[in-house]
């Protein structure tokens, strides 16, 4: 055997790479798929046009007598005759490990392409959808650069908040900047996938930390001393929202033994590279973080979308409802629909009892602070919510003391938190400066901070407000989600940094 | 019975949505007699029904305005305990129209967020993304700045002038776009498309300011409107490179409408096919 020479080169990991069928990764990625799932990936990878990437073991040609008795799972003769013997499996009852096996130790004995891998992956991220934990960024654009010389590195470059710059991207020139901006000695493979029931274009970023793109950045056969490297990999998700300037980055995942520190830098990485591959000459693009975070793409799709309801939370959302939206054609008018309620009035023979009056009051501040958003069932919820309060505790009534100095989150304030204690943080060395300039230095402000979890935070709320629970009409605007945000922080009662206007 | 329930639903649902339907007949029949002359003298000794018909000759007058300027304001209140300025919103409603029907209304909500200054802020609304509400606000509703020397101007008009110019281009181009598909998909229905006919258009960036093509024979190209809908570039991909051909006889001049693209391409599709 010729000693294998392999020379560090900054091209991308080839899709047609094998990694052992053996591998822990590979049978962890195949394990947690369903039998139906397993079934169909297979197909997928006989597919036509997926063949290429993922070429299954096959009796090798004029080699028909010398078939191997104690093989398990005896290698077809053709890709079509494969596909059938997929096809029937379809229709056996077995259990999922024997897919499993007949596919690591039968059809891919000699190895799963990494293209294989991701779209295991994607399997996997299909059937479940929540599995990833997605943070979103809005894409803004930047001011060109006003000195052409060479210091122009050290410039820091403004957001432009003038600009009427829609960005624009088109995946196949972003992956190859994107490749441009990784450092080499990283190696990454790059996988797209749509998914049919979100409008977002998914992109899978693999990365193994080595500086060569051939089987020696993941293992060689022989030795074997080479597998740490590929356990040092990690798997992050893009996902680009359709007709939307944002960006979803899921927190990376490790494939194999876990490297701790490791994947906040990669996403850091991500961060910075993105805008970068999203730039074009005489036009850049920044990423700024939302404080938008959940495993539900449709919650993030609802406040980081192309639709209109980015900027529409909570009670507004009416505004967005297209029933109600009534054409100036239409001169009908509509007086608070004579319901199901008044029908059930008329036929009631007693009065309603206070307790049903108030029940039914606190439905309709419900309806009127959150609007149609945030049922139970529109598959929009987000799963954790935290706040950090900043508010003076309160000593007599609130409501007074309003309007005056509003001022602080919209100056400039950096707005950019990537966790809630981070904010806490800064919340209390702010506090000491800002302390003169509340009411009054005495006045007690305890930092607090309050988290919310749940299937659909705010959805839940919702039904405290309906239960009574919650009262609807003092409780402040952020509890209804109208800001659009998972994690900020409260003065005078609302967000920091008008983050409902989605500007 | 599976069957005897099934059919009490069906006669269920039926009956509702003749409710339903009789309900609107009942309201549209309402608001015609109310906003009549003699209708109104009628109605003028009922306290009820009176304020019913103070009601719809409001309505009518609302829609009489949203019906000559495409851009009106309105008040609301801000449901929000702690809402900056007491809650006092002031809300802008664009109408969207094409083909002289109303599609969508985009509001605007704006506030006065900023202490001792009657400078507005945009507060809410649902535009889409594809329009740079951004851009507009920081242009024309900028934030004050109370120790510069030259505070700046908000002008209200020209923000709602600008987004509602920008709106009405974005829905001409989704409109040109729907007509791009129909004219070209409806005349390959007899006999499946020839090669050289469009199979696939599609809206390739978030303005809607490029479209996707692809042909019957695998051909993929682009077409790049600017603002006004003129179509500016074209380039047609084919498996052998570029298609210059077909560009140079499509685009013949170089402020082709879309109409001009669409005649092109058909009369190319129907001379070889």
């Amino acid at each position: 055997m010729p000693p294998r020479i392999s020379v560090p080169i900054k091209a991308r990991l080839p899709s047609t790479l094998r990694v052992n069928a053996s591998h822990p990764s590979v049978t962890k990625s195949l394990g947690r798929l369903s039998r139906e799932a397993l079934l169909s990936l297979a197909l997928d990878w006989l597919d036509e046009y997926a063949i290429q990437n993922a070429v299954p073991y096959l009796l090798p040609e004029g080699d028909e007598e010398d078939e191997d008795m104690d093989d398990l799972y005896p290698p077809c003769r053709s890709v079509s005759e494969l596909r059938q013997l997929y096809v029937n499996m379809r229709q056996l009852k077995g259990s999922k490990r024997d897919v499993v096996s007949r596919i690591t130790e039968g059809d891919w004995r000699h190895g799963l392409t990494l293209f294989q891998l991701a779209m295991a992956d994607f399997a996997y991220l299909d059937e479940h959808q929540t599995s990833q934990r997605w943070s979103s960024y809005q894409i803004l654009p930047l001011q060109p650069p006003t000195r052409s010389t060479e210091e122009e590195d050290e410039e820091v470059l403004k957001v432009d908040k003038e600009s009427l710059r829609v960005p624009r991207f088109h995946p196949a020139t972003f992956l190859q900047q994107l490749q441009d901006q990784i450092l080499p000695d990283v190696k990454a493979h790059y996988h797209f996938h749509r998914t049919a029931n979100l409008p977002v274009l998914l992109l899978r970023i693999f990365v193994v930390h080595s500086g060569v793109n051939d089987s020696n950045a993941l293992h060689t056969k022989s030795s074997g001393q080479e597998e740490a490297s590929f356990d040092g990999s990690k798997t992050v998700y893009l996902a680009f929202p359709d007709g939307a300037p944002a960006i979803y980055v899921s927190r990376p995942t490790a494939t194999g033994g876990t490297v701790p520190g490791d994947s906040k830098s990669l996403q850091t990485l991500i961060v910075e590279g993105v805008p970068k591959a999203l730039s074009r000459a005489r036009e850049r693009y920044t990423l700024k973080s939302t404080n938008l975070q959940s495993r539900n793409l449709w919650a993030l799709l609802d406040k980081r979308g192309s639709g209109r309801t980015n900027a529409a939370g909570g009670g507004w959302s009416i505004y967005v409802n297209e029933k109600e939206q009534k054409t100036p054609l239409d001169s009908a008018l509509t007086l608070p629909p004579p319901s199901k309620d008044d029908s059930k009035g008329r036929k009631r023979e007693w009065p309603m009892s206070q307790a049903q009056q108030e029940e039914k009051r606190a439905k309709v501040i419900a309806e009127a602070r959150f609007g149609d958003s945030s049922t139970m069932d529109d598959g929009r919820g987000v799963e954790r919510v935290e706040v950090v309060l900043q508010d003076p505790f309160p000593q007599q009534d609130l409501t007074g003391d309003l309007e005056e100095d509003v001022d602080g989150g919209s100056g400039d304030n950096p707005r950019r938190r990537s966790k809630v204690d981070t904010v806490l943080l800064q919340a209390q060395s702010t506090l000491d400066d800002e302390a003169a300039d509340t009411t009054t230095s005495s006045t007690w402000t305890p930092p607090v901070k309050i988290a919310f979890t749940g299937s659909h935070v705010f959805a839940g709320i919702r039904q405290l407000v309906e239960a009574g629970m919650v009262d609807g009409e003092r409780m402040p605007g952020w509890m209804t989600g109208e800001e659009g945000v998972t994690m900020g922080v409260v003065r005078h009662g609302r967000i920091r940094g008008f983050k409902g206007s989605g500007l | 019975m599976s069957t005897e329930a099934e059919r009490l639903d069906e006669e269920i649902a039926a009956l509702k949505a003749d409710v339903s339907k009789a309900r609107q007949q009942l309201a549209v029949e309402t608001s015609t007699i109310v906003a009549t002359a003699a209708g109104q003298t009628l109605l003028a000794n009922d306290a009820t029904l009176r304020t019913y018909a103070e009601k719809q000759a409001a309505h009518l007058q609302q829609n009489y305005h949203r019906i000559v300027t495409p851009v009106t304001s309105f008040k609301v209140i801000d449901p929000d305990p702690h809402a900056v300025d007491g809650g006092h919103v002031l809300a802008l409603r664009f109408e969207a129209m094409t083909h002289g029907r109303y599609l969508h209304q985009y509001y605007v909500m704006l506030n006065r967020p900023y202490p001792h200054s009657k400078y507005l802020r945009v507060h809410r609304h649902t535009i889409p993304p594809a329009i740079p509400l951004a851009g507009f606000a920081a242009r024309y509703l900028p934030s004050p700045k109370p120790d510069s020397e030259t505070p700046p101007q908000q002008d209200l008009d020209r923000f709602a002038r600008a987004v509602r110019r920008e709106v009405a281009r974005y829905h001409s181009r989704l409109g040109v776009m729907a007509d791009l598909k129909r004219t070209l998909f409806g005349r390959h229905q007899e006999g499946g498309p020839v090669a050289d006919d469009v199979v696939e258009v599609n809206m390739a960036d978030l303005e809607a300011k490029q479209i996707a093509l692809t042909w019957a024979d695998g051909r993929i190209g682009r077409l790049v409107m600017d603002d006004n809908g003129q179509v500016t570039k074209m380039v047609v991909q084919g498996a052998e490179g570029r298609d210059w051909e077909l560009e140079r006889e499509v685009l013949a001049s170089d402020d082709s409408t879309m109409e001009d693209v669409v005649r092109q391409l058909q009369q190319y599709a129907a001379r070889e096919g």
